[in-house]
């Protein structure tokens, strides 16, 4: 948990709202897990103030460097100014922090499925769970075709179902029916996206009566990302409140929902 | 260079900090969570978290808004309550090398009094400080810190329940803040942090609601920084116990004005979100500002904007 500056490698417009930006990673990065993020700082002064929750998105190590890439969607000043970074410029950072996804020892079958910029960390994800050689299937949804990760930039194992609102891309309607369709076929399920979304997952899930294991990495309105401001407050059924940067961002749906 | 304060110079308990920076409270949670990245014996004092008696689970969200220069929250004081920070906190702040500040909320005077004696002879707590900016629910919810009686009836609740020096926090939420100050220091407190956060509110134009679910909130940051200056140089100006400043400090620099304006010790708060070393980096901004002023004791520029010659 150290601030840094990180250097821009790449940036570009993916697709729709969507930006993606390539850093070269300094060390406290390289140990960082699928589902961490880190708290990005826009601008110089103090305005604006607070940092912005970023998961991270990817990781890759060319001959000469490590560097690891963010990918968000362009929604407001603090976002605005990190599209508008160029190769050499500098981001200060605090992370990696959060508690990311973690996958089950000796299962094959891993379902992700992302909704909207959701499918920023489940693309890294995607690539470390083949790399350990499992099969992926990875459901992705948004309301149109250009809120949806570009299929060719994904790993090309992973198989690839989308789901869109508008039907212009994929079958049309929300990422709940391929997701239980694919319920009983997987061993072990990973999301991130909205809340609404988690809920209706998890409402597929119940309903189904398979007790699957679901991990939903949260997106907490957050000040600090540390665990020192309260900000991003979750409260469990089953009573109490869980801090979504400190105990999270990632949790079992049922640990939240049931 | 002598950077060392007492703030409790006048009590038979003193309360000695090694250095002006403290940590604010709500802003380091409980020092646990930086205190593993960070040498926290380095820092003149860490304030927990606001404790009420019983543990409080807050507010919904949202909690927090991002503003101008600033950011406005309404955690709603999501503490674990005195009774768990005594048993699982403590033992801890006891093996640090840093004066660990118990920062209380009460809701009727007896709340108050009851947290004090609780926190009385506790190991690993160095002092109190006593949030007054809380609706007196016995006056018709007006804060305790808007009335200087009600505010008193506060300061010498607490003094009986306890032997610990203690801090009061005064809200910036009062045409003048110089009569809370007078009459919180005559009933007895020790020290007065000047001020809590500003209420404040933001609005959503898409969703045509406020932003903080709770609607109101405590506007805090550098927006704040010239109104929590005025406090600290009229407030000084009226009261001869230590006045600790907080509001939007972010830089060594921002210290060293508060101590011209009066202060003894800072609080760095807000700037922590940014950055979890903020503390640190004041602290060695202050030494590096001093040194290149030939300041060599910090008293020597305490309240000097206050002087008319």
């Amino acid at each position: 948990m150290r601030s840094f500056h990180a250097e821009v490698t790449d940036s570009v417009r993916l697709y729709g709202d969507t930006h993606l930006l390539w850093f070269v990673s300094p060390p406290d990065m390289l140990a960082a897990t699928p589902g961490q993020f880190v708290m990005a700082y826009a601008g110089e002064g103090a305005d604006p103030l607070l940092g912005r929750a970023l998961s991270l998105h990817r990781v890759r190590t060319t001959d000469r460097r490590a560097e690891f890439a963010l990918l968000f969607d362009v929604v407001g000043r603090g976002t605005d100014w990190f599209a508008h970074r160029r190769p050499g410029d500098l981001v200060r950072m605090v992370g990696p922090l959060g508690r990311g996804f973690e996958p089950r020892e000796r299962v094959e079958h891993m379902l992700l499925v992302g909704g909207g910029i959701g499918s920023a960390p489940l693309v890294w994800l995607a690539d470390e769970l083949i790399a350990q050689g499992r099969e992926v299937t990875m459901i992705l949804g948004g309301r149109t075709p250009e809120q949806i990760f570009p299929a060719e930039l994904l790993h090309p194992s992973v198989e690839l179902i989308v789901t869109t609102e508008d039907g212009r891309l994929g079958e049309q309607g929300r990422v709940t029916a391929p997701f239980a369709r694919l319920l009983p076929w997987c061993d072990q399920a990973f999301t991130c996206g909205p809340e609404p979304m988690f809920e209706a997952l998890f409402g597929t899930l119940r309903d189904s009566g398979l007790r699957k294991p679901v991990q939903g990495l949260w997106e907490g309105r957050m000040a600090c990302g540390m665990g020192i401001c309260y900000s991003c407050a979750v409260f469990p059924a089953q009573g109490g409140v869980k801090l979504v940067c400190h105990d999270g961002p990632m949790f079992d749906l049922r640990d939240v929902y049931a | 260079m002598d950077l060392s304060v007492n703030l409790a110079p006048r009590h038979k308990v003193e309360l000695l900090l090694r250095n002006p920076v403290m940590t604010a409270s709500g802003t380091f949670s409980n020092g646990i969570e930086i205190g593993k990245h960070f040498d926290l014996g380095a820092l003149g004092a860490i304030i927990s978290k606001g404790t009420t008696i019983q543990p409080r689970k807050g507010n919904p969200t949202p909690r927090t808004v991002e503003t101008a220069a600033g950011m406005i929250n309404a955690i709603g004081f999501q503490n674990i309550g005195v009774g768990a920070l005594i048993s699982t906190l403590c033992p801890v702040w006891e093996r640090w090398d840093v004066p660990a500040i118990v920062n209380i909320m009460g809701y009727t005077l007896e709340e108050y009094g009851t947290l004090a004696a609780r926190l009385d002879g506790v190991p690993g707590v160095a002092g109190l400080e006593v949030n007054i900016s809380c609706p007196n629910v016995e006056a018709g919810g007006l804060e305790f810190g808007q009335d200087p009686h009600h505010a008193a009836a506060v300061v010498r609740e607490v003094a009986g329940a306890t032997s610990l020096p203690f801090l009061v926090k005064l809200t910036p939420s009062v045409a003048d803040v110089r009569p809370i100050a007078e009459a919180v220091a005559r009933a007895g407190a020790h020290a007065i942090s000047v001020t809590n956060t500003i209420p404040a509110m933001a609005i959503d134009a898409k969703r045509r609601r406020p932003v903080i679910a709770n609607g109101f909130g405590g506007l805090s940051g550098p927006a704040v920084k010239p109104i929590a200056m005025r406090n600290v140089f009229l407030s000084s100006s009226v009261v001869d116990i230590p006045v600790v400043a907080s509001g939007g400090i972010m830089t060594g620099l921002d210290a060293v004005e508060f101590i011209m304006a009066g202060a003894t010790a800072v609080q760095v708060g807000t700037a922590t979100f940014l950055d979890p070393a903020a503390p640190w980096n004041i602290l060695r901004e202050i030494e590096e500002w001093c040194a290149a002023e030939g300041v060599d004791r910090i008293e020597e520029i305490r309240g000097v904007a206050r002087r008319t010659d």
